[in-house]
């Protein structure tokens, strides 16, 4: 297993909008695709996370369900996930699914009046922040 | 001997508890005032530092009474009635003075939105304690060989047995014998075992309650003070489970007229027993501080997070309720060491059938006598 330099915390807000395993789910996504949990990190067992953070155990379950649906993890028998390494290459499927999820954003983004020059230097400089972690995992 | 044995029972255990009570407010995590969360800036304002001060100057006055009352009590009745009425006056101090310092910081704390929960990842899980696994073991095997001895024995007793033993070691009551009475001693000893090391077992997986932003150093803290905690618990069990098997082996060993009464270990055990329970709590408390308090120096500012710092799953500072949490064990607030999550029915169920054996024991074996 690769070791992280320094713990990362989530935070769980209760007045946030979005449910708990939501909040959960996206900031460990975030985490993976910062780098900041390489692949291989071993994620606490469900029980641990939901006692550390005074949550349902089915609440964790299903934040660590949502990521492994998405790819981001495997998760072994009782004693945790682990994070995955990124897929070598999307089969039909998910590329449908992540443009029809595309599609979407950017229905949303034209809906907020961002302008397309504006959203294209958004998406490079989002692509460049992540550019690193995408050569480091190929 | 008898007489310098109670005297000492009465002063050492009285000091060391009035000393950790009047001492409770320095280990405590910043951010906590008494059971209340009241946040980081106002656990260390001039208010909070009132509610301390009067908390000091009320405890100590209870120190006091409470070895003037034993020492009377002591010279009056009996001189083994003095440890039990300064344990009382204590114990009575202690809960009349933190309820009164726990309205006032009632009265600090904020009404903000609930605090939010924090949780480490990425960090190194230290390998599992072997200690409490063997305080188990140990608490099983020394408890049933206890059961054994005393039932292959039971035939053999006498009519009446040794109930009671004085502090030289030679019985100074003796009771009809009865299945009841001559059991008592060893099941007590595989559940007091078992449950010392069983409760070792659980701090080794309680509840963590980190600040943020962390960086690892409360995590780390939290680590280091949950490892101390089961090793001291385990090595207490393990010392509890030997002195009441030789106990128990030294009471029909004395009711079959083998030897005129428990021998000078269990005395010694004893006596190692108080002095481990109260040295090591106070090590603990001035070395870690409350859940490793005294390790956060560098992110004792930092916010602390859900577990401790959510008032709303807190009744009166000292019972945590939060049906959600699946922890058993959680940190306590003020204090040291750790509390059952009340919210937690296989928590509260272990607790609950724990008291009922205990108390089922000594009921049965009070009726028999």
């Amino acid at each position: 297993m690769s070791r992280t330099k320094q713990p990362v915390s989530i935070v769980v807000e209760w007045d946030h909008e979005d449910p708990v395993y939501t909040q959960i789910a996206r900031q460990i996504r975030a985490r993976i695709a910062s780098g900041d949990l390489p692949a291989g990190e071993a994620l606490p067992p469900v029980r641990t996370l939901a006692s550390d953070l005074g949550v349902n155990l089915n609440t964790v379950a299903r934040a660590y369900r949502l990521l492994e649906d998405d790819g981001f993890i495997t998760i072994r028998d009782r004693s945790g996930a682990e994070v995955a390494p990124p897929a070598p290459g999307p089969d039909a499927g998910s590329r449908d699914r992540l443009r029809g999820e595309l599609r979407e954003v950017l229905e949303r983004v034209r809906q907020a009046g961002i302008e397309p020059d504006e959203l294209m230097k958004l998406v490079e400089r989002e692509v460049a922040s992540l550019s690193g972690q995408w050569g480091k995992s190929k | 001997m008898e007489t310098l044995f109670a005297w000492v029972l009465l002063v050492i255990p009285t000091a060391a508890t009035g000393g950790l009570y009047l001492l409770l407010p320095r280990i405590s995590r910043r951010g906590l005032l008494f059971g209340v969360y009241v946040g980081e800036e106002a656990s260390g304002s001039e208010a909070a530092r009132r509610i301390t001060r009067s908390w000091y100057r009320r405890m100590g006055a209870w120190l006091t009474a409470s070895l003037g009352a034993g020492a009377l009590a002591a010279l009056v009745f009996h001189a083994a009635a003095g440890s039990p009425v300064a344990t009382l006056l204590m114990t009575s101090g202690f809960l009349v003075e933190y309820l009164r310092a726990y309205r006032r910081a009632r009265g600090l704390a904020r009404e903000d939105p609930p605090p939010a929960a924090a949780a480490v990842l990425g960090a190194e899980e230290p390998k599992p304690l072997l200690l409490p696994y063997l305080a188990v073991g140990l608490g099983l095997a020394a408890g049933l060989f206890a059961i054994v001895y005393t039932w292959s024995h039971y035939d053999s007793l006498p009519e009446r047995v040794p109930t009671h033993f004085g502090f030289s070691g030679q019985p100074d009551a003796w009771g009809p014998r009865s299945l009841a009475t001559v059991m008592l001693l060893p099941f007590l000893s595989l559940v007091l075992g078992i449950a010392l090391g069983g409760t070792a077992l659980l701090v080794s997986q309680a509840k963590r309650a980190v600040r943020h932003p962390d960086s690892g150093v409360s995590f780390e803290a939290q680590q280091r003070f949950r490892r101390v905690m089961g090793r001291f618990l385990a090595i207490l069990a393990i010392l509890v489970t030997g002195m009441m098997t030789s106990l128990s082996v030294s009471t029909i060993r004395a009711g079959l007229g083998g030897s005129q009464g428990i021998s000078s270990l269990n005395l010694i055990l004893v006596v190692g027993i108080v002095l481990y329970s109260l040295g090591g709590t106070l090590y603990i408390a001035l070395r870690y501080g409350q859940g490793g308090a005294r390790l956060e120096r560098s992110v004792a500012d930092h916010p602390l997070t859900d577990g401790l710092a959510d008032n709303r799953h807190w009744m009166l500072g000292m019972f945590y309720v939060n049906r959600e949490d699946p922890s058993f064990l959680v940190e306590h607030r003020f204090g040291l060491g750790y509390t059952l999550n009340f919210g937690n029915w296989k928590a509260v169920a272990l607790f609950v059938a724990f008291i009922g054996l205990l108390l089922g024991i000594t009921f049965v074996a009070l009726l028999s006598t």
